[in-house]
């Protein structure tokens, strides 16, 4: 059927329009704006070629929110596709009520991110803490928010909480896409449950990894509004001698940047940002699409 | 593939001639009346300045003032930038300190001829010119539980001195179970919690203005020139390590702002380090005991005033045609029984302005009021840091040292390398 190309561009034209107005334009602007000293208002503008960029790498509290938020990204993509496969193996297993499961799962997922942090922010604050002072559980009786080497591991169990149901639902789209004649012809000759699983699921399912392993990275990578609400950056930690804040993630250094009026310097932060997420992701896809496998 | 191209064009030029009169109706003006337009950063007194906008534009014909309010926790900084960037900057906004004034100095109208100037200490200045009206005097002092000072026996007009404080801090800290306290204290530093300006911003002015004249700016002026008066910083940093140590440890490491009023508004604690803001909170918390303000004394000898300030001021956009309208309605706040009402009464503001003689009905504004009228007090001068100082350096350096309490020197050492950071800020 020919259409008409009129109408193609009619139907196409709206998005082109927002996109270009509000990621294509913006985006330029962004890394003008990155080689300049702009405060966000004044129409003086001076060029200061690469010195934004350059003093990033001597700024202590930069270096450490790069640095915990690729710690923070490589536990998420751990912990998240690890707890996301084992509960989307036992959906499609022939448990009872699994269509219950899967949407119980799933439903953590439909919470935003402001208020999820704030609901989990008053269980380990307040719930585990008086729990722990009344049964005088010993490492209950701090809170994890409150000390530097735990806050970014619970951060991504929080995250996982959150994450894991979606991941699972690719997974389980993926394990039902497989035949199950070859499950069952391997269950035929033998072949216990886990080699089943290793043999054949994982290697059928490369292409839903490829996406999950995606997702979580860059999710993780951008996180920001769990993070605000949760821990707020807080506590405190100490990292090139200089204070810093112990779980403010690159986003939310960018965030703290920008709303101190050093638009500029913010912008260099998310060019920053831009790049290694793209060159962290392109490496990935790469990876991962070598080892999927073609039917 | 070339008649696609032009359609294409045309296309977009379509749908870009829709989108801009579709935004550009809401410009045109219908008449000459003036519309003021007010953009303000107090959500706790929307009501009453919209009421006190409405009754302003009922009695003064051709003039309509319009407020918009956005605030708490919202962007306002950002969003008057977004107004600024469409040409919709507001002909009064508000500014919080020097930082502020940076920004938007290019809008900022010389307010030196009104005539509410000679009326106020409180105005923003720049170089002997006014720039800001004092919304409001905020203060604070450390506000007591007068009822528990009474049963342990301490009375709050000795708490002059450092000496005397970590005196009366032991004898509650021995009367705890007695009392029914959790601690002496409700402190608040903790980044997380959103708390780090209770520590690095309101305690720390201490430090730049405490026990000095109201207007001396000479140690924060020293401090923005990158150095420490390191013998005065030590005692002040004894008398945090005192606050600190006697504070509710979960609230000092982790609480919020809720935590630390509460605990104070149930006679958890004896003390509570916040301003005059915590009045409409502490009545909605059922607080019935008597509450008062003893003086932030950090120094060896003694302090006996409070610290009062204005935290924020409104500003006129010299740029609009609707200036001097803009003008006129700040003067008459400042100068009409009506805009006195306002202030007090219905927005349970206090007013920087002498000739008010009207009375807040909060305890602890009582208590500001009388310091005020007493005089005596030290001056705040947080505002003439630069943006982002108090949040993203002094706050992980307060939440840090309230950690590790014992560690004086680290915080000492870690404030004084920040201090010499701050004229590249």
């Amino acid at each position: 059927m020919k259409q008409s190309r009129a109408v193609n561009i009619l139907f196409v034209a709206p998005c082109v329009f927002a996109f270009v107005m509000i990621i294509v334009i913006p985006f330029f602007f962004g890394l003008y704006y990155s080689v300049t000293d702009w405060n966000g208002v004044s129409n003086n503008v001076n060029f200061v070629g690469l010195r934004n960029f350059s003093n990033l790498a001597n700024s202590p509290d930069f270096v450490y929110s790069f640095l915990i938020t690729i710690a923070y990204t490589l536990i998420n993509i751990v912990l998240i596709n690890i707890v996301s496969f084992v509960l989307s193996l036992v959906v499609t297993s022939k448990i009872k009520r699994r269509n219950f499961y899967r949407a119980g799962f799933f439903v953590p997922y439909l919470i935003g991110g402001i208020v999820l942090g704030y609901i989990w922010q008053f269980i380990l604050n307040n719930i585990l803490v008086s729990l722990g002072t009344t049964y005088s559980i010993k490492f209950l009786e701090t809170s994890f928010l409150s000390l530097p080497h735990t806050v970014i591991w619970t951060m991504a169990v929080v995250n996982t909480w959150q994450y894991a149901g979606y991941i699972m639902l690719i997974f389980v789209a993926s394990i039902q896409s497989i035949p199950s004649s070859l499950m069952e012809a391997a269950s035929v000759d033998g072949a216990p449950f886990f080699s089943r699983v290793l043999h054949i699921l994982l290697p059928m399912m490369a292409n839903a990894f490829t996406i999950s392993l995606f997702l979580t990275l860059t999710t993780s990578f951008k996180q920001f509004d769990m993070n605000l609400t949760l821990t707020n950056g807080g506590p405190a930690t100490r990292f090139m001698d200089t204070p810093v804040k112990a779980s403010q993630l690159l986003a939310m250094n960018i965030f703290n940047t920008a709303t101190a009026n050093r638009m500029a310097e913010a912008q260099a932060k998310a060019v920053v940002l831009f790049v290694a997420l793209l060159v962290v992701s392109l490496i990935q896809v790469t990876v991962n699409k070598k080892k999927e496998v073609e039917m | 593939m070339r008649k696609s191209l032009l359609k294409m064009v045309a296309l977009s030029l379509m749908v870009l001639m829709v989108a801009g009169s579709v935004f550009g109706a809401g410009v045109q003006e219908t008449s000459k009346d003036v519309t003021v337009n007010m953009f303000q950063l107090k959500v706790e007194i929307k009501d009453a300045i919209d009421g006190y906008a409405a009754k302003y534009s009922a009695a003064t014909p051709g003039v309509t003032v319009k407020v918009e309010t956005l605030g708490g926790g919202a962007d306002y900084g950002g969003a008057l930038k977004a107004k600024a960037q469409s040409g919709q900057m507001p002909d009064i906004f508000v500014i919080e300190g020097r930082g502020g004034y940076d920004i938007w100095k290019d809008y900022i109208a010389d307010l030196s001829d009104q005539s509410w100037v000679a009326d106020t200490d409180l105005a923003f200045k720049v170089d002997g010119k006014v720039y800001g009206f004092p919304v409001a005097i905020e203060g604070y002092g450390l506000a007591y539980n007068a009822d528990i000072l009474a049963k342990a026996g301490i009375d709050p007009a000795t708490l002059t001195t450092r000496a005397a404080y970590e005196k009366a801090f032991q004898t509650l800290e021995a009367k705890k179970a007695q009392l029914g306290i959790d601690a002496p204290v409700a402190m608040a530093a903790s980044v997380a919690g959103g708390m780090w300006w209770v520590a690095a911003q309101h305690n720390l002015a201490t430090y730049w203005g405490g026990g000095l004249d109201f207007n001396d700016t000479s140690i924060i002026e020293m401090a923005l020139k990158g150095r420490l008066d390191d013998a005065r910083f030590l005692q002040y940093a004894k008398y945090l390590q005192l606050l600190f140590k006697y504070a509710d440890q979960k609230i000092l490491l982790n609480g919020s702002y809720d935590d630390q009023v509460g605990a104070f508004a149930q006679g958890k604690t004896a003390f509570l380090h916040q301003g005059n803001w915590v009045d409409p909170n502490l009545k909605q918390l059922g607080v019935t005991f008597k509450v008062g303000y003893a003086p932030h004394a950090f120094l060896d000898k003694e302090q006996k005033g409070l610290y009062l300030f204005a935290p924020s001021w409104y500003c006129v956009n010299k740029e609009s045609p609707n200036a001097e309208a803009a003008k006129a309605f700040l003067t008459a706040m400042a100068t009409t029984a009506d805009g006195h009402d306002y202030m007090v009464n219905q927005a349970g503001m206090i007013p920087a302005f002498k000739s008010v003689k009207l009375q807040p009905a909060g305890q602890l504004s009582q208590a500001l009021m009388a310091a005020n009228a007493k005089g005596g007090n030290y001056g705040v001068f947080f505002g003439m840091l630069p943006d982002g100082a108090g949040q993203n350096v002094f706050g992980p350096i307060f939440d840090l040292f309230a950690q590790n309490q014992n560690n004086l020197d680290r915080f000492i050492a870690d404030m004084k390398r920040a201090v010499a950071g701050l004229p590249n800020m």
